[in-house]
């Protein structure tokens, strides 16, 4: 799969090839960043990220069994970001669940006080993070041209 | 006629023509002569008698009888009315015939019938591949429209329920409020009566000195008639009896209470009870002016409106997290959200920033612990050609600041950080670096928050996850001294702006200790716009302000506005109106403990405000007072 750079076909190649996983003008923007085509920005950018929320999901995955919510919505406070600034959307999305019911709250902003329901939505939620992540990081190889092993 | 030929005939008539067939078949039968028959040339057929056609012929040959439905098949079939009238004149068939023709409908021509077919919903076809492509884009733009309204919808939601949390503080206040003038006027009754006693006592004593012989005549009677004691006994009397009048005149409305009683019920319900808790402590201990909340209050929202023009305009609507690059400052700016995802598509922008700025480029202190966001602003901000360096925390960024007070231009500065967050971060640095713009990068931009970053001497907000754009938009506000053709900027402030500007960062003494008005304050003037009508309220507000600058002369000028131009342009960017006109100057002291006055001073109508903050969110306010109580280990 080429990718060479038409600009006016260039949102709606993505559109139909990121789906919902990516809002495109936030990662478009990232990828403007890129000289000539090369992605030498991007790339190592978006893979750095994925080392990132792998590292983050670890944590997680502790913090969940240790039942520390504090440390839930941080870590999620900390994914969001991120995700939010390349534009993944639905990493973003479950990043604030996530740190939403951390703080005990749902993701309106209401109190939630039964801690079981938060862990029970935040552990939804990670599980749906990891999923997501994957999907991801396959469909952005292939827009990379990179590989899957 | 050649056989395979018929048959082929046969073959596509069973397919398509059975109407036509129908039709001929109808045609044939001689007994319809008056009513339906050929006509005289045999290349079309009349129907004579529309009525007895619909009735009788109709139903036998076509299962219905609906001339219409008969019509409309003819038409499908490319058949045509044979209009008469417009060609001639005349009307062989008489006036309510109706004549139908298609060309290869033909008396002669049975054979021929085959030939006549539905016609082809063919046009569609290709008009269908000509859409294809505007669809996706109508998708595209509809998708867009869509999540704009979801954004908005979302953050019409959040505004409602900030809406609701601020009444909630409101009924809260006014119920406290209630009880504290019920203990007041209770307490003046009380006072009364003890008055009532002593004055009693006395005009007693005098009248049992002055008058100790007659003394059953009773108390009440005696200073009326006698003339010479009222002076000292008598005339406080009326004045205690209106005072009571008064008090007990004064009946609460009762349905409005209830009503009142009702919602603060509800919302204790709802919601938690300490704002009520804090808010009457806060009543209960000034005793004394009770009313003054009361009629400070009006006086001191409009304060609150004053600095963040945006807060109602510009953040409230879209504070939502998954917007991208809301435009805090400027009302103008707003449409952002809406043309951010074609604007993105326009590159070409890049040339343009090149050659953005002067002869000196814009040094830029990013501070942020994210990785994958620092590494994006960086780029962002060396893209428009600006020399970046980050630190991960706050702690990093005063590090840098004490090593080198004047090394930046501008710093970017994240809120929520390990070992010192932004705003801590914030306000040790202005104690060595006054001026220099901080601009906060947060998803925090709740109105609450906004307005402890600007406390805390923060000079703007960049909305989290931020865009080049929207750091672009932020250079240029606030370095605009720097641009190499400031005037992009368009705005009526930009006079003041280089004016302000024109010293450049280097020696901020020349305001003194008003530094903070420099370039930085000023921009927050500009970026409250139009709002320059509100600061009327200003000085009447901020006792704070007259305090500080001792500045007699503050309150007998009515309009600030006024002085801000005579001021301004002379240079004094900084006098009594600058400060006053421009609130981020004064929401922005190069101290902290300079602070509290400003959040102390302005009367108790702003204390529950501050309270709901802090109730809000206590994770931050925690973080404010050091790394060491910070378990945000990262």
């Amino acid at each position: 799969m080429s990718h060479t750079y038409d600009r006016d076909g260039e949102d709606s190649f993505n559109m139909a090839y990121f789906g919902d996983h990516v809002h495109l003008a936030t990662f478009n923007q990232i990828l403007e960043m890129d000289e000539d085509g090369e992605h030498d920005f991007s790339e190592p950018l978006v893979f750095n990220f994925f080392e990132q929320a792998d590292e983050t999901f670890e944590n997680m995955d502790v913090a969940l069994a240790a039942e520390d919510l504090d440390e839930l919505s941080k870590l999620g406070h900390f994914l969001k970001g991120s995700s939010a600034t390349l534009g993944f959307t639905k990493i973003k999305d479950s990043c604030q669940v996530i740190q939403q019911y951390g703080h005990k709250q749902t993701v309106e902003g209401t109190a939630e006080p039964d801690k079981a329901v938060c862990l029970g939505k935040i552990k939804e939620a990670i599980n749906t993070l990891k999923t997501d992540k994957i999907d991801l990081e396959k469909t952005i190889k292939k827009f990379f041209g990179i590989e899957d092993k | 006629m050649p056989p395979d030929l018929d048959a082929a005939a046969a073959q596509a008539g069973n397919n398509s023509s059975d109407f036509v067939r129908k039709l001929y078949k109808m045609l044939e039968d001689p007994s319809y002569n008056s009513v339906v028959r050929w006509s005289a040339d045999g290349d079309s057929f009349v129907v004579l008698e529309n009525e007895k056609f619909t009735k009788t012929i109709l139903p036998k040959h076509f299962k219905h009888s609906n001339f219409a439905s008969f019509v409309r098949q003819l038409n499908k079939y490319d058949f045509h009315k044979v209009r008469h009238n417009e060609e001639s004149g005349d009307t062989p068939y008489g006036r309510d015939a109706w004549e139908f023709r298609h060309p290869e409908f033909r008396a002669d021509r049975k054979d021929n019938l085959d030939n006549i077919r539905r016609k082809a919903p063919a046009p569609r076809k290709p008009t269908q591949a000509e859409d294809a492509f505007p669809a996706t884009q109508q998708i595209v733009v509809l998708s867009e429209s869509l999540a704009a309204t979801q954004h908005q919808i979302q953050a019409l939601q959040e505004q409602y329920f900030e809406l609701a949390q601020t009444n909630k503080v409101l009924v809260n206040e006014v119920v406290s409020l209630q009880k504290m003038v019920r203990a007041q006027s209770q307490v003046s009754n009380e006072l009364i009566t003890h008055l009532n006693n002593i004055e009693d006592r006395r005009r007693n004593s005098r009248h049992s000195n002055h008058s100790s012989h007659s003394s059953h005549s009773g108390p009440s009677f005696h200073p009326s008639t006698l003339g010479l004691l009222p002076d000292g006994a008598d005339e406080p009397a009326p004045e205690l009896r209106r005072a009571r009048e008064i008090l007990n005149g004064v009946s609460p409305d009762s349905q409005a209470d209830r009503d009142l009683e009702r919602l603060s019920v509800a919302y204790h319900q709802n919601g938690s009870p300490s704002d009520s808790a804090t808010s009457s402590v806060m009543f209960t201990q000034p005793g004394a002016p009770p009313q003054m909340p009361l009629v400070h209050d009006p006086i001191n929202d409009p304060r609150h409106m004053v600095y963040p023009v945006g807060q109602t305009t510009g953040i409230d609507p879209f504070h939502s997290d998954h917007i991208h690059n809301i435009p805090y400052s400027r009302p103008l700016s707003n449409p952002n959200i809406m043309t951010e995802a074609p604007s993105q598509s326009s590159p070409p922008a890049k040339e343009q920033f090149v050659s953005l700025w002067g002869s000196k480029k814009p040094k830029i202190l990013l501070v942020e612990d994210d990785k994958t966001c620092a590494r994006i602003g960086s780029k962002f901000l060396s893209n428009v050609d600006c020399s970046v360096e980050t630190a991960r925390n706050g702690l990093e960024a005063v590090d840098k600041i004490n090593h080198e007070s004047d090394r930046f231009d501008l710093i970017f500065m994240d809120i929520i950080m390990p070992h010192l967050d932004g705003v801590s971060a914030t306000a040790m640095i202005r104690m060595v670096a006054p001026r220099i713009p901080i601009i906060a990068m947060t998803s925090n931009i709740r109105q609450e928050d906004i307005q402890t970053y600007f406390q805390y001497g923060m000079n703007d907000v960049l909305a989290k996850p931020f865009t080049r754009d929207g750091m672009v938009r932020i250079l240029k506000k606030h370095l605009s001294y720097m641009l190499k053709d400031p005037q992009p900027i368009g705005l009526g402030a930009d006079d003041t702006n280089q004016t302000a500007g024109a010293p450049g960062p280097g020696p901020p003494n020349s305001a003194g200790g008003y530094g903070g008005s420099g370039p930085a304050g000023v921009a927050m003037a500009t970026m409250a716009g139009g709002g320059q009508v509100k600061f009327e309220q200003t000085p009447i507000q901020s006792p704070a302000t007259t305090s500080s600058w001792h500045s007699p002369s503050q309150m007998p000028h009515t309009s600030p506005t006024l002085d801000s131009s005579g001021y301004m342009s002379a240079q004094i960017g900084s006098g009594p109106g600058g400060i006053v006109l421009t609130p981020g100057g004064t929401q922005r002291p190069p101290y902290a403990n300079q602070v509290v006055p400003q959040v102390g001073t302005p009367t108790l109508g702003r204390m529950p405000d501050g309270m709901g903050l802090g109730d809000d969110r206590p994770e931050k306010r925690q973080r404010l007072y050091g790394p060491s109580q910070g378990q945000y280990v990262q």
